[in-house]
């Protein structure tokens, strides 16, 4: 799909091709255009069996069952699952925060990798692809269209995408989740740097406009670890105050916070049913998408 | 604190290096561009209480490391309770010793006494220090005698102790009389004592000229006192009060009176058994102690009676202080005491004729003589015990003549002739005669020694009684023994080397005083006169350690006396002598037995306004009043190097913690 157009700097084929062996599947049934591999909450033409349903006038004559009829003297209709597309809505976060990595690649860089590649899956397997890029807000956005030529877009915007500016992620998933049509698969792409409420509020309206959110939570090992051993002055990518501070004095602490941050995510993604994925930049972006994708293969079905 | 090494204190200040580096280190700060902002703000907000300790914490115990180091190679001395603030090498030591006789006091559980602990304890703590000479004035002969070291107190034969009783203001002038004739820059006073009152003199004039003397020197002198004061409540005494020898017609015998005394008394009544050896033949008395003290009075102990002359010795068991448990005698037939009085008036000192020549024993002959100035060439001198003067002083040649008798032990009382002379004697003269218009009693006198000295059994002479109409006044330095209501002075004692020239004020007369109708006082103060000056006639004496002059000891050949005593500190110890045909008996003196202490403040009164610091031992005491204790602070530097390694210890969360929600890092850590 790629090989005749330039192939975008974080796009890898050999990994995608691996990736492209497990298909991408919504948790949720989903509201599409077209038929595809979902399960959607309507009736519809597949050759998998619903429910019989008592004939009413007006009904088509060729869905009635005439062996039922037979057996019962009774007009039922037999009625099939409808199979439908996903829209998947790509949230992609390029505060300033996500410019931070320690290991050579930033946070900025991997989200972009995983958004590509979803991204891709999902279109090559029929769905539709959106992307909103989002700060102190919403920088840019598309909606989700199914065409290969809307991967490019895609594409596009996330090589371009510049981390600048505050997090106000939580207004802006408030606001997504009113704009994008129900029904939906949200992934979000973030470091998260936000009140951990904040985000769980978000959540709940997401899930209350039924949409299936999947979280890829990026975290750098030196955040994790912070592991500094002479003084530092820490300035703010977001523009915020600077901090001056001795690891040693402060180390501690900061894992302290850091634990109950993490405690508080975890507690929030549970309770709002997300797909959560926390993510330490230095592990391969190729494994983190395996493991999401083969997730909801195993959790495929409800409808 | 005293370091042997001062010189690397200057090197102090590096302590203050892990503060300069803390400092640099914070100021050597890397910046960076960071995401996870909520955390460090959070971090912030929390409590810093344990870190802020832990930081100061460690910088302390930094700088403590640094400070031990540089202490341990300085090497510091543990002064114990001495404050040797100022350290450093000193130009000299001086060590006074006190070796009278009530520092053979063991300790409690040890077998070392008091002088040989203090000498150890001196010897580990000033072999330490250092000083540019090391003098030792002991008490026996109280020059300073200078010595290779600190070493030496333990070889030293003159360290060792000693019957004598310690003079310790004429050990602080000696001291005083050294710093002044050399002028070292820097002086130190270690001074080694029991504290006993008897050895301290605290009331004595002395001590004032002593202070403002060392106050007024220029350079420093630094008093140290390593005090001795426990006295063991069980210690016993023994000392014989009296012995005569007495003739019957069954024989002869000795009679002896001897004391016991304990320390402390106590109610119970305990048998001690004393020994009593005459001439080498020994035999044994009990005695019942109670109360503290025992007196035995005129002990008959049969005695050959072709034995005129000879020596004793009397002990009881072995108790703490071994000095005090044996005592001395010598005996020998009653010299005659022969006294002669000079009058220009004979009718009007009949009274002192009387008394002089009535004697207490019936079996000591006495005799007493009046004269005219005139006819003092016929008098043999070496038989007279008691010169009674009643005319007016003498001069010239008779002056001489009672010089020189009083110079060998004579005895002399000046009576205030009719006629005065404005001629003196002994730096002393008589002045007009009063005439009281009614008897002036007598206020005041020396009751514990001299003349009017209480009797034995402790009962005052009745001085008081007696009644003074005239009275001439004394002029010239002299020690008041008793003086009138008014403050004149009716008895006093001329200031000579052998202190036995009186001058009484009055005269027996009745129209004088009451002296010969109240003649009680007169009689035992002539008596006691006579009985001091036959002392020295006689071929035995009964000598006190310390107060012989040492002089005189050369000739003497030791009877009985201390294995390891030499030949040159006779005159200090304890023993019976023998000198031509004289025999001397040498013992303690009597306040030796008396354990009483000089009280802590009148002690620190005693050297108010000099550098004086001050600690109490025991005898037997292993703990050196100074040692190195570099240890100690090699110790402390260890101690402060593993807290700080253990504060410094970063305090994380469980790495399994924070990495919980990351299947991924989970896997990476188990491949």
């Amino acid at each position: 799909m790629l090989h005749d157009r330039r192939t975008a700097s974080f796009i890898d084929p050999q990994a995608l091709a691996r990736l492209a062996a497990v298909p991408l599947f919504a948790r949720k049934p989903m509201l599409g255009n077209v038929s595809g591999k979902h399960a959607s909450p309507h009736r519809g033409a597949s050759v998998e069996f619903a429910e019989y349903r008592k004939y009413v006038p007006g009904d088509d004559l060729r869905r009635l069952d005439w062996r039922a009829y037979g057996r019962s003297d009774r007009f039922y209709v037999k009625e099939f699952e409808a199979d439908t597309n996903l829209r998947c809505c790509l949230i992609f976060d390029t505060s300033g925060s996500m410019d931070f990595g320690s290991t050579g690649i930033t946070k900025i860089e991997y989200a972009r990798r995983i958004a590509g590649s979803l991204a891709y899956l999902a279109i090559q397997q029929g769905d539709a692809v959106g992307l909103s890029c989002v700060a102190d807000r919403v920088v840019r956005t598309i909606p989700p269209r199914r065409t290969p030529a809307h991967l490019r877009g895609v594409f596009n915007i996330l090589e371009h995408a510049e981390p600048k500016g505050d997090t106000k992620l939580a207004a802006r998933l408030h606001e997504l989740a009113e704009t994008i049509r129900q029904r939906a698969l949200v992934v979000i792409i973030s470091d998260l740097f936000i009140e951990p409420a904040e985000l769980k509020s978000a959540f709940e309206h997401l899930r209350f406009r039924k949409h299936d959110v999947a979280v890829f939570h990026l975290l750098d090992p030196l955040e994790l670890g912070f592991t500094f051993k002479r003084p530092m002055r820490f300035l703010d990518m977001e523009g915020g105050p600077s901090i001056f501070a001795e690891p040693n004095d402060i180390a501690d602490r900061y894992q302290a916070a850091l634990k109950t941050y993490l405690d508080d995510i975890k507690t929030g993604v549970l309770e709002s049913a997300i797909d959560y994925h926390r993510v330490s930049i230095d592990e391969s972006y190729e494994q983190v998408l395996m493991r999401f994708l083969v997730g909801r293969t195993r959790s495929r079905g409800a409808r | 604190m005293t370091f042997l090494q001062p010189a690397m204190l200057a090197a102090l200040p590096i302590i203050a290096l892990p503060i300069i580096i803390h400092l640099i280190n914070q100021r050597r700060f890397q910046t960076i561009r960071w995401a996870a902002m909520m955390f460090l703000l959070a971090a912030n907000r929390m409590s810093r209480g344990y870190a802020r300790i832990r930081q100061w914490l460690i910088l302390l115990f930094r700088t403590l490391a640094v400070a031990g180091l540089i202490m341990a190679v300085s090497r510091p001395l543990a002064s114990g309770w001495l404050g040797l603030a100022a350290g450093g090498r000193a130009d000299a030591t001086l060590i006074l010793l006190d070796r009278s006789s009530s520092m053979w006091q063991q300790g409690q559980g040890t077998a070392l006494t008091k002088l040989e602990s203090g000498k150890q304890q001196l010897h580990r703590s000033l072999s330490l220090l250092q000083s540019g000479r090391w003098l030792l004035v002991d008490s026996a002969h109280n020059k300073a005698t200078e010595i290779e070291g600190a070493d030496s107190l333990l070889s030293l034969p003159d360290t060792s102790p000693v019957s004598a009783s310690a003079d310790i203001p004429a050990l602080l002038q000696t001291a005083y009389a050294y710093v002044q004739a050399n002028r070292p820059s820097r002086t130190e006073v270690w001074i080694c004592s029991d504290l006993r009152q008897n050895d301290w003199n605290a009331d004595g004039g002395r001590w004032q000229t002593i202070r403002e003397s060392f106050q007024e020197l220029p350079q420093g002198v630094r008093f140290h006192l390593l005090a001795y004061p426990d006295a063991d409540p069980r210690n016993r005494s023994i000392r014989v009060t009296g012995v005569r020898r007495h003739e019957n017609a069954s024989g002869a015998e000795l009679l002896l009176s001897l004391k016991v005394e304990q320390t402390t008394g106590s109610e119970e009544t305990v048998k001690i058994p004393v020994q009593l050896e005459i001439e080498g033949a020994r035999s044994e008395i009990t005695v019942e102690l109670s109360g503290g003290a025992v007196e035995l009075k005129d002990h008959a102990v049969p005695i050959e009676r072709v034995q005129t002359r000879g020596w004793g010795r009397v002990s009881i068991p072995a108790d703490s202080n071994a000095s005090d448990n044996e005592f001395f005698f010598v005996f020998d037939r009653p010299t005659p005491r022969k006294t002669i009085l000079v009058s220009d008036d004979p009718a009007a000192v009949t009274a002192l004729q009387l008394a002089a020549a009535i004697g207490p024993d019936p079996s000591t002959p006495c005799e007493a003589e009046t004269l005219g100035p005139d006819q003092l060439a016929s008098v043999p001198w070496e038989t007279v015990s008691l010169l009674m003067w009643h005319a007016p002083l003498p001069t010239g040649e008779m002056a001489d003549t009672i010089r020189a008798f009083a110079k060998r032990g004579g005895q002399v009382i000046f009576f205030p002739p009719t006629a005065l002379s404005n001629d003196g004697f002994a730096g002393v003269k008589w002045t007009d005669w009063n005439e009281a218009p009614n008897a002036i009693p007598i206020s005041t006198w020396t009751g514990d020694q001299g003349l009017l000295a209480n009797s034995q059994s402790g009962a005052a002479l009745p001085v008081g009684q007696l009644k003074v109409q005239r009275y001439c006044e004394i002029e010239g330095e002299t020690t008041t023994l008793a003086s009138l209501q008014n403050g004149a002075p009716l008895l006093a004692r001329a200031i000579t080397d052998e202190r036995n020239i009186y001058f009484c004020g009055t005269t027996p007369a009745a129209k004088d005083s009451s002296l010969a109708t109240d003649g009680v006082v007169l009689y035992v103060m002539l008596q006691r006169a006579i009985a001091t000056g036959a002392s020295v006639l006689g071929n035995t004496r009964q000598l006190i350690a310390g107060e012989i002059n040492p002089a005189t000891t050369e000739q003497w050949q030791p009877l009985s006396r201390r294995e390891d005593v030499l030949s040159t500190d006779y005159a200090y110890q304890a023993g019976v002598y023998q000198a031509e045909e004289k025999l001397f008996a040498v013992n303690r003196s009597e306040a030796e037995d008396r354990p009483m202490v000089v009280a802590d403040a009148p002690l620190a009164g005693l050297f108010q306004g000099l550098d004086f610091d001050r600690v109490d031992e025991k005898a037997g005491s292993s703990t050196s009043l100074i040692e190195e204790i570099w240890r100690l602070f090699l110790a402390i530097m260890m101690l402060a190097l593993i807290l700080e390694a253990a504060l410094c210890i970063p305090r994380r969360p469980q790495p399994e913690t924070i990495t919980a929600g990351f299947p991924g890092a989970t896997r990476r850590a188990a491949a």
